[in-house]
């Protein structure tokens, strides 16, 4: 499912699990399996990162006249 | 032609066309004398030497810069014969020259445009946060523009950048440069424009103090970033636009958030998580041995008073015990106490069979 977030949306759910651990909802029997989510979409995130690449296009319009 | 017979105005056309053949732009250095606007559209002033003095006119919508008597400036135009038989040199570009007059120029028109208002900080818009689409105007064989694309790739990703390829130097580069701000402003399609150039001399950058440049750049509807010469070099563009960056590179920054910092940032997230949990289950742990230890406490302690209430009793008991009391010379006399009647009596060791033979009270 997280291939076709945007790198910033993946950081926002990030942040959004994050604060489930420091929330009144936490809980430890979910933690294990709440924690393995949180390093999948770091790594994604990460992934992404490292793949985004700037496309530069030089325009064919001349300026000099 | 030694023989041909011209009218003036033939003759005055004649000149002028053989003057456009060999000087069709020529560049004159010199100092301003008798400078003069007439009806505000024409501008009259001497560009002289020690020796010479050449007379140039020039629209007033072509000075780009604000003259003054004594200020040492470079003219570009063609010489040109009026129809009164005087010589004139039509000029279509003039740039200050040699730091005094390019420091005249700026101060003066500095104070011009700032009192319009085009400098006032109110006006100035922030850069946007998600930037996917930005617009460039530099050239593209100037090393400042290098800089900015490579910082701008290790920093960040996903950026649709279009690049206005311009001159940055010289009389030619405000023009152009005013054309690309243009392209972007009528598409309207990129977020924010970065007009860019790296370091020089007053000179090489003195372009950028340029009067319709400047004003270009305020009218801008999207927002402008100046990336322009070195930290110490202020330029008019650079009070126009929206956001100033010290250097090409610096704009970059400016422009981007740094994957480096970011993927840290994720990497301490986890590692936050990881010892959150840790700590949670330590706390669990303790929390847990506390409550057993209580129960244990308590266990030990019941059977502590269970232990003391049985050895009271024991004494109780033991204390009770027939035995003991025979042990210590007593006897026990069970049957009938009557004169003549037979009673047994138990000691420690023996049974004893006894007739009775007198019974009377003790006391």
């Amino acid at each position: 499912m997280t291939e076709n977030k945007s790198l910033n949306q993946k950081i926002a759910e990030l942040d959004e699990k994050t604060e489930w651990f420091y929330s009144e909802d936490f809980k430890l029997e979910e933690a294990p399996e709440k924690y393995k989510e949180a390093i999948a979409l770091a790594e994604d995130a990460k992934k992404d990162l490292e793949e985004l690449k700037n496309e530069i296009e030089v325009l064919a319009q001349d300026f000099t006249k | 032609m030694e023989n041909e017979v011209f009218t003036p105005t033939d003759f005055v056309s004649v000149v002028n066309q053989t003057l456009d053949y060999a000087y069709p732009s020529v560049l004159v250095a010199g100092e301003v004398a008798s400078f003069k606007v007439n009806q505000g559209k024409w501008v009259f002033f001497d560009i002289k030497d020690e020796e010479t003095s050449v007379p140039c006119f020039m629209s007033v919508y072509q000075l780009r810069v604000p003259l003054e008597d004594g200020m040492k400036v470079v003219v570009r135009g063609t010489p040109k014969l009026t129809k009164w038989g005087k010589f004139s040199f039509t000029v279509n570009a003039v740039k200050p020259m040699g730091e005094g007059s390019l420091k005249k120029a700026f101060e003066l028109l500095k104070k011009k445009l700032g009192d319009e208002g085009l400098f006032d900080p109110a006006k100035k818009r922030p850069l946007p946060k998600d930037l996917i689409k930005l617009g460039v105007i530099s050239s593209t064989q100037a090393a400042g523009y290098a800089d900015f694309i490579k910082i701008l790739n290790a920093r960040w990703g996903g950026i649709k950048v279009q690049v206005a390829h311009t001159q940055v130097q010289g009389m030619d580069a405000p023009d152009q440069i005013i054309r690309a701000l243009n392209y972007f402003n009528e598409r309207g399609d990129v977020q924010v424009i970065a007009i860019l150039r790296g370091g020089g001399s007053a000179d090489d950058l003195s372009c950028f103090n340029d009067e319709a440049l400047t004003r270009a750049i305020a009218a801008s509807k999207i927002p402008v970033i100046t990336g322009i010469g070195h930290e110490v070099d202020e330029s008019l563009a650079d009070l126009a636009a929206d956001v100033r960056a010290s250097t090409p590179s610096n704009a970059a920054e400016m422009l981007t958030p740094d994957r480096g910092a970011i993927k840290e940032n994720i990497n301490n997230t986890v590692i936050r998580i990881k010892n959150l949990v840790i700590s949670k289950i330590d706390a669990r742990v303790r929390d847990d041995a506390e409550k057993l230890n209580t129960i244990r406490d308590l266990i030990l302690t019941k059977l502590d008073q269970l232990e003391s209430q049985l050895t009271q009793r024991i004494k109780v008991l033991e204390a009770m015990n027939p035995e003991k009391v025979l042990r210590q010379g007593y006897a026990i006399l069970s049957g009938k106490v009557s004169p003549g009647s037979v009673v047994k009596i138990t000691t420690y060791d023996k049974e004893i069979n006894a007739e009775i033979k007198d019974v009377y009270d003790r006391k």
